[in-house]
């Protein structure tokens, strides 16, 4: 296989591990992460990265967030209409838990609750986050749901150990192949990423 | 004069490293990656070459012997080499260059002795041993010349200069209590237990220009400060240094530097090495105790302070806030990758992807740091 390695760009820490797996499956080594502050400042560097992949390929993974924001619209707007084709601009839709979500079967079995809780396409779900908090509010395991829940009273969406819980839960458990198979937007940014490896 | 050129050879963590360094470094790398092995380089140069106390006998010794030194990778080659370029600046042409090899008796007392000695001034070679007389009396080879008055006088200059290396790690409970500890105080006063006599010892107009640049940063940084100044206790003679903060109490705000916290007396003793001396200073980890957005300002003053005193000075870091700074340049740091085989330093501007980054406006603190920072997998299982 060609040795290809590509500079990597995300939203956050869960976001890292998603694509790190993603990219570790295909057999693409990432030379440098950057990011790690929401959003915003993607969409502040996308120009500058693109312009990067003139010389060195990037994957950029950002949320979608809002049924008004579509993907398209996005990537066109973030770059002014002149995408580098080494520039991979990426949406989660709508957000990557949704991906995470993608393997039912992996997710369920972690939370341990019934797989059908879980919608047959998650690119579907409006607040992906919320959603799967939800889920793990309902969860048989007391320990996880003190880990992914916000305690009452918080200030904060996520519970304490939200990251470390499901990313520990990406590296380990996580099945891609049956992610792809639930989640378009998965799917997709899967095949520009194998054709970009065979370029 | 700076370093400008490094080369070193089996130096602790270190197999091989041969980088270009500029007025300003910064070296960063994981913990326990050898950013402070790095620096000590410098610090042994200096307990070498040091009038009083130093040689290279007791610098090997006072860092616990030529095993403590060499790299666990060294094991066909055993020698630990260290070898010096100083220029006028950095970019232009070097002249001095200073080298040594070292190893340690196979048997016997087991001392370590040069292997070889050698001092250039430009092209010109002024010393190269062992000589014919090392070789009739190998004794001699456990000196250095660079550590005898009489037989450095040809590259005074290059002994002056190691002689005068500071390093500074202030830490501030030292500081704070020492009048209690009452401890040893160790030699050159890398733990600035002995700050105060530094400031007491200058002359007071120096130290009045000096304080006074001090308390109009302090002013800012520290909320209520008004002033700073110098004292000397009346009873003792100890030296003090004194703040008044502004209270709703008129004349009860004097605090002396027991009462400072650590951030202040950590910033205190960071900007009077700053505008100290003109000899090469290094910094350990100066982001320690401070609020960020100090921190942030820090690359900025070496550089304004560099354009009065041609100060070089070398900063070891973890600080995001600290290499944010647009103005840092990727020839201006040092990035410590651990390998298999001891620790790899590289320039920054010299890995491509780093520079293309860098190129294309990201900052140092955005680009290098993630690098040094464990996997996502590998924090993860930081606290199991």
């Amino acid at each position: 296989m060609i040795h290809k390695s590509i500079i990597l760009a995300v939203e956050d820490k869960l976001s890292e591990v998603v694509s790190a797996t993603i990219l570790a499956s295909l057999g693409i080594e990432v030379s440098v992460t950057l990011g790690f502050k929401g959003k915003s400042y993607l969409q502040s560097k996308a120009l500058s990265l693109n312009k990067t992949a003139q010389r060195f390929p990037v994957l950029m993974l950002a949320d979608q967030d809002s049924a008004a924001e579509c993907p398209p619209t996005l990537i066109q707007s973030w770059t002014r209409g002149r995408q580098n084709p080494h520039f991979l601009l990426r949406v989660a839709v709508m957000e990557i838990e949704s991906w995470i979500m993608a393997d039912r079967k992996g997710i369920a079995d972690f939370l341990s609750i019934p797989l059908d809780r879980i919608p047959g396409n998650p690119d579907l779900i409006v607040r992906p986050k919320e959603f799967l908090v939800s889920l793990a509010r309902k969860s048989k395991k007391k320990n996880l749901q003190a880990q992914i829940v916000p305690h009452p009273g918080s200030t904060n969406s996520v519970g304490p150990e939200y990251n470390l819980s499901l990313g520990k839960f990406v590296l380990s458990n996580w099945n891609i192949a049956r992610a792809i198979s639930t989640s378009p937007s998965l799917k997709r940014t899967m095949n520009r990423l194998q054709t970009f490896r065979a370029s | 004069m700076i370093v400008s050129h490094l080369q070193i050879k089996n130096w602790r963590n270190f197999q091989r490293v041969d980088v270009e360094l500029r007025e300003r470094q910064f070296i960063v790398g994981a913990n326990a990656s050898g950013k402070s092995n790095l620096l000590d380089v410098f610090r042994f140069l200096r307990d070498i070459a040091k009038t009083e106390g130093g040689g290279l006998q007791k610098a090997v010794k006072d860092r616990g012997g030529i095993s403590k030194i060499r790299s666990l990778a060294a094991r066909r080659d055993p020698e630990i080499a260290i070898e010096v370029y100083l220029a006028e600046a950095s970019g232009q042409p070097w002249l001095w260059r200073y080298s040594l090899g070292l190893q340690q008796e196979i048997r016997g007392y087991r001392q370590p002795y040069l292997t070889y000695e050698r001092v250039w001034n430009g092209t010109k070679k002024l010393l190269d041993r062992p000589d014919d007389q090392d070789k009739s009396d190998p004794d001699r080879l456990t000196q250095t010349f660079l550590e005898q008055i009489n037989a450095n006088s040809e590259f005074r200059d290059v002994a002056h200069f190691f002689e005068t290396v500071t390093y500074l790690h202030l830490v501030p409970q030292l500081l704070r209590f020492a009048d209690s500890i009452q401890g040893r105080m160790i030699e050159d006063d890398p733990f600035g237990q002995g700050f105060l006599e530094r400031i007491a010892k200058t002359t007071e107009k120096t130290r009045r220009a000096r304080l006074s640049r001090i308390e109009r940063i302090l002013k800012i940084a520290v909320p209520h400060l008004e002033q700073l100044e110098f004292t000397r206790d009346s009873a003792t003679g100890r030296p003090h240094l004194q703040a008044l903060y502004s209270h709703w109490r008129p004349n009860a705000g004097w605090q002396k530097e027991d009462q400072f916290s650590d951030g202040t007396l950590r910033l205190l003793g960071l900007l009077w090495s700053l505008l100290e001396s003109d000899s090469l200073l290094l910094l350990e980890e100066p982001e320690l105790s401070l609020n960020a957005g100090i921190v942030a300002q820090l690359a900025p003053f070496i550089s304004k302070m560099q354009r009065t005193r041609r100060r070089q000075v070398l900063v070891s870091s973890h600080s995001d806030a600290l290499l944010s700074e647009q103005g840092i340049d990727g020839r201006e740091v040092l990035l410590l990758i651990p390998e298999k085989e001891g620790t790899e330093v590289k320039v920054a501007a010299d890995i491509e992807e780093v520079r293309a980054l860098l190129e294309s406006g990201f900052t140092v603190g955005e680009v290098v740091l993630p690098r040094t920072k464990p996997s996502a997998n590998q924090q993860w299982s930081l606290f199991e």
